[in-house]
């Protein structure tokens, strides 16, 4: 599925990439998918109103489902610590990566021709989204145990395998977004120095 | 990458000395890319990409590594933004290593 070359800098602190259709459709929804996860997880947390405001929610442990675990893990490994925490701060979490998958569904929504541009907080944005997008696949592949061997050996008739396919498609994608925005490290550290 | 005895005793003492007892750690991920913690860790806490590499391949070849260290209320602020690029991190008392 790999039809373009990614992310690609341009100019200072742009980021441009081209998605064909097939591609903006895959991600459009998966980030439709994130969005709506974490939106189950909200409205089962039955909060109060006036709690939720300040953002505590009624949720002190961590969920049941697989992937939500992993999206909004625990901060603390005392269960106590941990709860409380969670309480505290869960609905914010929820919020940013809410946040970070919208971002990226409006500029995929935006774009008629398959072009997508960012600045450095929208790419920080699309980083954090396609590795929720990667994390949730990674709990459905099990990826804990079962090596890239393994996954590459999948049956064509193995429902697995097309996840397997945007699995590495993704990290291919987030590896281009990666090496755009240390580009820019680079040349940072560098006039650092000669500045020095 | 095998962290001696002296090593890990010489960061918790630096741990105390500083009068900061809380840590941060992140736990390595099968998931993570390599380069996107590194990113993270220059990113969120402004490490040379040197240092980020590093703490990067410890958590790699170590299973985890201390972050950041700092007060209490420091720490659950850098878990919280670790948590939101998912990345698996925990805080505790750098006295209950």
């Amino acid at each position: 599925m790999t039809s373009t070359e990614g992310f690609k800098r341009q100019g200072d602190h742009t980021y441009i990439a081209h998605f064909a259709d097939s591609e903006k459709e895959v991600l459009l929804n998966l980030c439709e998918q994130i969005i709506e996860l974490l939106a189950e997880r909200r409205d089962h947390g039955h909060e109060d109103p006036l709690a939720a405001m300040v953002g505590i929610t009624s949720h002190d442990s961590p969920p049941d489902d697989e992937v939500l675990h992993r999206l909004l893990p625990n901060a603390y490994t005392d269960q106590v610590d941990a709860s409380e925490f969670r309480r505290y701060t869960e609905s914010t979490l929820r919020q940013k990566k809410q946040a970070h998958a919208m971002s990226m569904r409006i500029h995929l929504k935006s774009s008629d021709d398959g072009d997508v541009d960012l600045d450095h907080d929208n790419a920080n944005a699309w980083l954090g989204g396609i590795n929720d997008i990667r994390l949730a696949l990674g709990v459905r592949l099990k990826v804990e145990n079962n090596s890239h061997e393994e996954l590459e050996l999948l049956s064509p008739d193995d429902p697995l395998r097309g996840v397997y396919a945007v699995y590495t498609w993704l990290g291919w994608l987030q590896e281009t977004l990666l090496a755009a925005l240390i580009d820019d490290f680079d040349e940072d550290e560098e006039s650092a120095l000669s500045n020095g | 990458m095998v962290k001696t005895a002296d090593k890990i005793e010489e960061e918790i003492r630096a741990i105390f000395s500083a009068d900061t007892p809380w840590v941060t750690i992140v736990w390595d991920d099968p998931v993570n890319l390599q380069t996107y913690v590194t990113y993270v860790f220059m990113e969120l806490f402004s490490y040379s990409k040197t240092r980020a590499t590093e703490l990067m391949l410890q958590v790699h070849n170590d299973g985890k590594a201390i972050v950041s260290t700092g007060s209490r209320e420091e720490m659950e602020h850098d878990v919280a933004r670790l948590h939101e690029y998912g990345l698996w991190a925990t805080l505790q008392r750098g006295d209950q290593l």
